[in-house]
């Protein structure tokens, strides 16, 4: 039962990997490739879906799980009202672990919308796209659990709908002492693109500025002169 | 003295390096009287136009067999011959409901199990009459705090991304091909789906607004009550019936459409660019029948796959074609910045839509060349097919079938009486209009002059231009089979159009000859000017010399 339930899944997730394909049909038979023996737990249901879930296979350089963490991120417009220019917003923007960690995420969504919880860059052999994926409905819970490897690294934890991570649903997932750290994650780090916005009444001041200064120098050149 | 000796040989000087193509006319004659014509100056090379490398096929391969007639969860799905086809599991499930379907089927489509739910067979012919439909917003091609390229994207023509928004079914997963791309998945598209429906279904229309900025829908042209049966507003017009639907929240519209007909529905939020951002599509009631196929959305609209029992009756295909126009500089504004309120500024007050023409001009939101992957009406000889044309752009459109004499059998939806139905090869569709044709390809010298590849566009000046480049925008064309490969590419007679392919083709970057002379000549024409000027300068100089004592002498 356990193992048609786990090729049931392999072949749900390979074919995801057909819907996400239109033109560059050949990233589809590469992913293919990739599900030889995965262990992704899948869910798609009213409530949302929750993608390679894991919570006993270790990635290939840990021995051990090195510690349990539980995050409840909540979503929604209302957690971007403390972040300027920004629409959309997790409850929590930084997450820390130790490597080998095993982390469960419970994830609430407040809107009346979709939202996303989708951390990407961990190891495919062990998670399909090197992802782990929570998607809750609006008004709904969806949780996961996922083992982060070794190494010392930053995830990119984001909502994939169009915008929603440009408009603030970005954060940071360090593990151990981390990685370079991610631009633009909503009150943690800078935009990369700098606002063109001056202070009013910028030009007119370095125009002033520049003319009063020609005219002293001038001025004193031709005192000498004379 | 030497001064005037000075004055007179830079006076001969500049006489002599005076540019002779400067001459008057007048004089060139004269002298070629006395000395003859001057010798033969070979002109700028031109040369021939070197072929951009192509970076993409005209056609791409089908990998994935979606061009082929199938039979999904017991749906049968027509065959295409468009290059690009639509994904036939999502056909299969918007004919027989997201929640009529296996997960498989859904997976495969992309699509999330209450995108588009059927429900009870209300009239009990067959068919289900309850529909309820969940539509998101998408913004493609649209800014980020970080990228200097457009997010998601999705190009129009090649290297040709302006940003759009656009309403899309639910579906799940990531926005883009894969993570490795940049591309929208093929779901995420303009234009907005065509929603079909059947005449008397209870019908709810979700709005969930994934977009950042508040967003409605406003039915035209459908039957709908101006109020819900709970008394809120139905008609998705802010100024009139509701408030919008904020970022992040949901609003249900309900119709029970009582006529049948083309129409058209689009947000009514801020309709100066609202709808030009691309929040528009088609919405067709087609005539209630027993056990009715209805394909509820047409992703990209175009060829329908599954057409409906009416349709079947009396055509041999269908189309939905839906032309609109762009004017990069509203659509841009997304790229610009990546504050929500400065996007606000420059929507409300920054753009000026009276003092604003559109650059692109696309059908079934794409132009020419990827029109021609995705928009071809292809036909045997003596077929009726329906295209159901709308014109949800700002400008007019004139409608040209080459080669055929098409008859408007519906306009706005409303079928006109025999006697009153216009025959012709031109159509203008004011901006919203619909109208239904009947394309007739039987070779009787009027309704079609024989097989062929007969161009579909409009024939206002800009409609095929690529912001001012042709061969551009609206084009397609009506190919029959015998002039159409197995790919779905046209065999044409004329130019190769892989140049259109390149996107340096519409940035103004390709030229068609040298524009510089030839070195040799340029330097002896500037060492010639040189000398001119020089002589000039003596010429001046040694005025001054004569004049300044004068000057003196008079103080």
């Amino acid at each position: 039962m356990r193992a048609q339930g786990s090729l049931r899944v392999c072949l749900l997730v390979a074919l995801l990997g057909i819907a996400n394909t239109s033109y560059a049909q050949h990233e589809a038979h590469e992913q293919h490739d990739q599900h030889g023996d995965s262990h992704q737990g899948m869910q798609f249901d009213s409530k949302g879906m929750v993608m390679n879930s894991n919570v006993d296979v270790l990635p290939q350089n840990c021995s051990a799980i090195s510690e349990d963490l539980a995050f409840t991120v909540r979503a929604g417009t209302d957690y971007a009202i403390k972040n300027a220019g920004r629409i959309f917003g997790f409850s929590q923007y930084e997450f820390r672990a130790k490597p080998c960690a095993r982390v469960t995420v419970t994830f609430i969504n407040e809107d009346q919308v979709r939202h996303q919880w989708m951390l990407h860059g961990l190891p495919r052999y062990l998670y399909a796209q090197g992802m782990f994926h929570l998607e809750a409905n609006a008004g709904e819970t969806v949780s996961g659990a996922f083992i982060v490897p070794a190494d010392d690294a930053t995830y990119l934890v984001h909502c994939d709908i169009t915008q929603h991570m440009e408009k603030g649903m970005k954060a940071q997932f360090i593990v151990g002492a981390g990685g370079e750290q991610l631009w633009s994650v909503p009150s943690v780090t800078a935009d990369f693109n700098i606002e063109k916005r001056m202070p009013y009444g910028a030009y007119m001041l370095i125009g002033i500025v520049a003319l009063i200064s020609a005219a002293l120098i001038s001025f004193r050149l031709l005192g000498k002169n004379s | 003295m030497r001064a005037v000796i000075m004055l007179v040989l830079g006076t001969v000087l500049s006489a002599l390096l005076f540019p002779p193509q400067w001459y008057p006319p007048k004089l060139r004659f004269t002298l070629a009287e006395y000395f003859g014509p001057p010798a033969a100056v070979s002109t700028p090379n031109s040369t021939m136009m070197a072929m951009p490398e192509l970076t993409e096929p005209m056609c791409p391969e089908d990998l994935l067999g979606w061009r082929e007639a199938q039979i999904i969860e017991g749906v049968s799905i027509a065959a295409t011959l468009a290059c690009v086809a639509d994904n036939p599991y999502a056909i299969a499930a918007f004919v027989k409901g997201t929640n009529n379907v296996s997960t498989d089927t859904l997976m495969r489509a992309g699509l999330t199990p209450d995108a588009l739910v059927k429900g009870a067979d209300l009239d009990g012919d067959g068919d289900p009459d309850e529909i309820h439909i969940r539509l998101e917003i998408a913004e493609l091609n649209g800014g980020s705090p970080d990228s200097q390229e457009p997010t998601a994207q999705y190009a129009i023509a090649p290297g040709i991304t302006p940003g759009m928004w656009v309403f899309v079914p639910k579906s799940f997963g990531m926005a883009t091909e894969n993570f490795d791309s940049v591309i929208a998945k093929e779901l995420l598209r303009s234009p907005s789906p065509a929603i079909r429906v059947e005449q008397g279904d209870r019908v709810f229309i979700t709005l969930e607004n994934t977009h950042y900025l508040p967003h409605t829908i406003h039915f035209h042209g459908v039957d709908h009550p101006f109020l819900r049966a709970d008394g809120e507003g139905n008609d998705g017009v802010p100024m009139a019936s509701e408030l919008p639907v904020e970022a992040g929240q949901a609003r249900t519209y309900e119709l029970t459409p009582r006529s049948t007909g083309t129409a058209f529905y689009h947000c009514h939020v801020q309709p100066q660019s609202h709808i030009l951002m691309g929040l528009q599509g088609m919405f067709i009631v087609e005539e209630n029948r027993p056990n009715n196929t209805l394909q509820s959305m047409n992703i990209g609209a175009g060829q329908v796959r599954v057409v409906s029992q009416a349709s079947r009756e009396e055509y041999d295909q269908e189309y939905d074609l839906q032309y609109t126009d762009i004017d990069s500089a509203l659509n841009n504004i997304i790229q610009e910045t990546n504050d929500p309120a400065r996007i606000q500024d420059w929507l409300h007050g920054g753009y000026n839509l009276a003092s604003s023409h559109s650059d692109y001009y696309t059908v079934n939101g794409r132009s020419f060349p990827y029109s021609y992957r995705e928009s071809l009406i292809v036909t045997e000889p003596n077929e009726r097919i329906r295209l159901r044309v709308l014109n949800a752009g700002g400008e007019g459109l004139a409608l040209h079938t080459h080669g055929h004499k098409a008859t408007a059998t519906h306009l706005d939806g409303v079928a006109q009486a025999e006697q009153s139905q216009v025959t012709r090869d031109v159509f203008w569709l004011a901006s919203a209009q619909r109208i239904d044709l009947l394309l007739n390809t039987s070779n009787d010298g009027t309704h079609s002059y024989g097989p062929g590849v007969w161009m579909l566009h409009d024939h206002t000046g800009r409609g095929t231009t690529n912001n001012g480049i042709a061969p551009g925008g609206n084009m397609s064309a009506i190919v029959y089979r015998d002039f159409i490969d197995e790919n779905g590419w046209p065999i044409t007679r004329g130019e190769d159009l892989g140049m259109f392919f390149a996107p340096e083709f519409y940035r103004r970057d390709l030229r068609f000859g040298e524009l510089e002379p030839s070195s040799a000549w340029s330097l002896f024409l500037l060492l010639r000017l040189l000398g001119f000027a020089l002589a000039l300068g003596l010429v001046l100089a040694s005025i001054v010399q004569i004049l300044m004592p004068l000057v003196r002498g008079r103080r």
